[in-house]
């Protein structure tokens, strides 16, 4: 698993790689959580991220909770395979503003 | 007639198993104790159960025991000329005997009996197996803590028992009986020795043990139990375990004071 | 095309498992093998020995003979913390739930993952909530297992077995004494779960219908022994005779002596 952060427009995106599990939600979470306490908007690039379990999940929501109170932004982009269905399973996917890329955020 | 014999030696065999379990069980109970982590909130809600809510029925208990030895021994003392000795047989009695012993038996009517059941549901229940297969060692997160919570909790009630004892002592030998306050105190000051409260301190924890090891122990077994199941089979293993704590410390109180005294 | 891509690979193997209590032999030469990624059932009338196999399969109970690997370890052979590394993941939900009478429905849910990871507590929450969401239970966290109904009893313990993402899950009996309603909903998590999370499920069962729902494969086991393993259809067409007194509940046809009948009924009456 590996995270790494850009930028598009005037949102942070934190770009996640493979597996998101127990043993590495809590690194995400503290970059996750910076990067939000900055006040800025994140695009959370699902792209390239082939597993995310509940934990990770629970940081997400984390991360949106936060977000909207500082009435800024989370979006998730490009959510397929295993980590769609784990968003549609836990009808996070209607909680979620969801985007096919991160290229489709235009402002 | 040999059916006879072969049915006793089957129960004696069944005994020596159900004593080599019990054994076996003490020891994974005592190896949770050191193991991390411990369960200090349930250490705390176990003290808070055996020890702080057992108060009540202590206090009771141990006041009109204390009444009824001043009552009874100034009988005796009174056909001696030695009724000024008021106090240190009253004290005597309870820190060596009464105390313990009483204490260990309300405390098994209390905690014995309600430890007993609920391990044993538990263990109809399938919790421990839930336990196991979550990888969280039942010894060290149930048994542990009611153990400890037990050896420091009886002790402590085991003083109080004695305290309260002899306030009660005091009670009827000054106010009905009209002895001199300060006589009844001298008396158990001159009298009571650091082996007589060794006694009660060493009795105090040995009933502890005997008292939690064994009900939880069969609770814990319950699901070997032949012929019940469900409600009643708890019913069945808390009067056993009840009956043999009892038992087993007023033999362990002949033990301890054979060597003590 | 490789050969693996062709051949599941094993996850749990039970091979020549012979198990009891004392002199009574409960099981015998008992081979079942789990697939990565299936659904097994595991089906069979009261007293075929299914909650000896289960508990063997979970290392609850050892084999006198035999032996349970569960991604290669040996259960009987297998280190402290081997063990441990693999129940952490594994999920088992029981029959009634087993949930931990002194502690609240949250807790009990919680408590693997206090017990075995620092996760932060917002995050634990979130994922205990999310969990309870998935089994309809969100308004019962903060009750007390004794406040709970049978049905209610067995999604807590359901919740609280999947909590990790467990790579396999037991199940015992999920469906006994649910209304046929809950028990379809039941099913359905059952295969949302397998599919969203890629779980590897084993359920008990002696339930017809959700056992045809949600198998992949069914082992049917009677007076202790295996009798077949087969897809459902395999086992719908099966042709021995427990399998089949099994499948079409056929309660076994009994030709009436109609005098004798009457006798038993009416006997000692004036």
């Amino acid at each position: 698993m590996s995270f790494d952060c850009s930028e598009h427009l005037n949102y942070k995106v934190l770009h996640l790689t493979g597996e998101i599990d127990l043993s590495n939600s809590s690194e995400v979470r503290r970059c996750l959580l910076d990067i939000i306490n900055q006040d800025y908007s994140v695009i959370v690039d699902f792209s390239e991220l082939t597993y995310i379990d509940s934990s990770g999940m629970a940081i997400l929501v984390e991360g949106l909770n936060t977000a909207n109170k500082k009435k800024t932004s989370l979006k998730i982009a490009a959510a397929n395979g295993a980590p769609r269905q784990v968003l549609e399973l836990t009808r996070l996917d209607q909680v979620f503003t969801l985007v096919d890329a991160v290229s489709d955020v235009k402002e | 007639m040999f059916a006879q014999i072969e049915k006793l030696g089957a129960s004696v065999i069944q005994k020596f198993e159900e004593v080599g379990r019990l054994s076996v069980f003490l020891y994974h109970t005592v190896l949770g104790l050191f193991s991390r982590p411990f369960g200090f909130q349930e250490l705390l809600k176990q003290i808070a159960f055996i020890g702080a809510r057992s108060m009540p029925i202590i206090l009771l208990s141990g006041l009109f025991t204390g009444m009824v030895l001043a009552l009874q021994f100034y009988d005796v003392l009174a056909r001696f000329g030695s009724v000024d000795l008021m106090g240190s047989a009253v004290s005597l009695s309870l820190i060596q005997e009464l105390g313990p012993v009483m204490t260990a038996l309300m405390v098994i009517a209390r905690v014995g009996s309600s430890t007993c059941a609920e391990i044993a549901i538990m263990r109809n229940e399938q919790q421990f197996d839930a336990l196991t297969c979550m990888a969280i060692n039942p010894y060290r997160y149930v048994m542990a803590p009611r153990l400890l919570a037990a050896l420091i909790s009886i002790p402590l009630l085991t003083a109080i028992f004695n305290l309260i004892g002899i306030f009660g002592g005091y009670v009827v030998g000054v106010f009905i009986k009209g002895l001199s306050g300060t006589a009844y105190m001298q008396t158990i000051i001159d009298t009571i020795i650091w082996s007589d409260l060794r006694m009660s301190i060493v009795k105090s924890f040995l009933f502890a043990v005997i008292i939690i090891w064994i009900a939880m122990g069969k609770g814990f077994f319950v699901h070997l139990e032949k012929g019940v199941s469900g409600a009643e089979s708890v019913g069945r293993v808390t009067t056993k375990a009840v009956v043999a704590s009892a038992i087993t410390m007023l033999f362990a109180d002949y033990i301890a004071s054979s060597f003590l005294i | 095309m490789t050969e693996n891509s062709q051949k599941p690979s094993v996850l749990i193997d039970v091979k020549d498992l012979n198990s009891g209590y004392g002199d009574r032999q409960v099981l015998y030469d008992i081979n079942l093998s789990v697939n990565d990624g299936e659904i097994l059932v595991i089906m069979g009338g009261s007293g075929s020995g299914k909650s000896t196999l289960l508990k063997n399969m979970l290392g609850l109970k050892e084999p006198s003979d035999g032996r349970v690997l569960v991604h290669g370890l040996d259960l009987s052979n297998a280190s402290q913390s081997e063990l441990l590394k693999l129940r952490r993941s594994t999920g088992v939900a029981f029959q009634g739930g087993a949930l931990l009478s002194s502690l609240s429905v949250g807790d009990n849910i919680k408590l693997p993952l206090r017990q075995h990871t620092d996760l932060d507590e917002n995050t634990i929450s979130i994922m205990t909530r999310l969990k309870l969401e998935l089994m309809s239970l969100a308004d019962c966290e903060d009750l007390m297992p004794s406040e709970l109904s049978g049905g209610m009893l067995k999604r807590a313990g359901l919740a609280r077995a999947v909590i990790m993402d467990p790579k396999i899950l037991f199940f015992d009996e999920p469906s006994a004494g649910l209304d046929p309603v809950t028990s379809v909903e039941l099913d359905q998590l059952i295969l949302k779960l397998r599919k969203a999370m890629n779980m590897t499920i084993v359920v008990v069962t002696h339930e017809l219908e959700s056992a045809f729902t949600i198998a992949d494969r069914i082992a049917v086991l009677a007076d202790g022994e295996l009798v077949t393993t087969g897809s459902v259809d395999e086992i719908k067409a099966c042709t021995d005779k427990r399998v089949a007194n099994l499948i079409n509940r056929s309660p076994r046809d009994v030709q009436i002596d109609a005098e004798k009948y009457l006798s038993r009924l009416t006997k000692g009456a004036k």
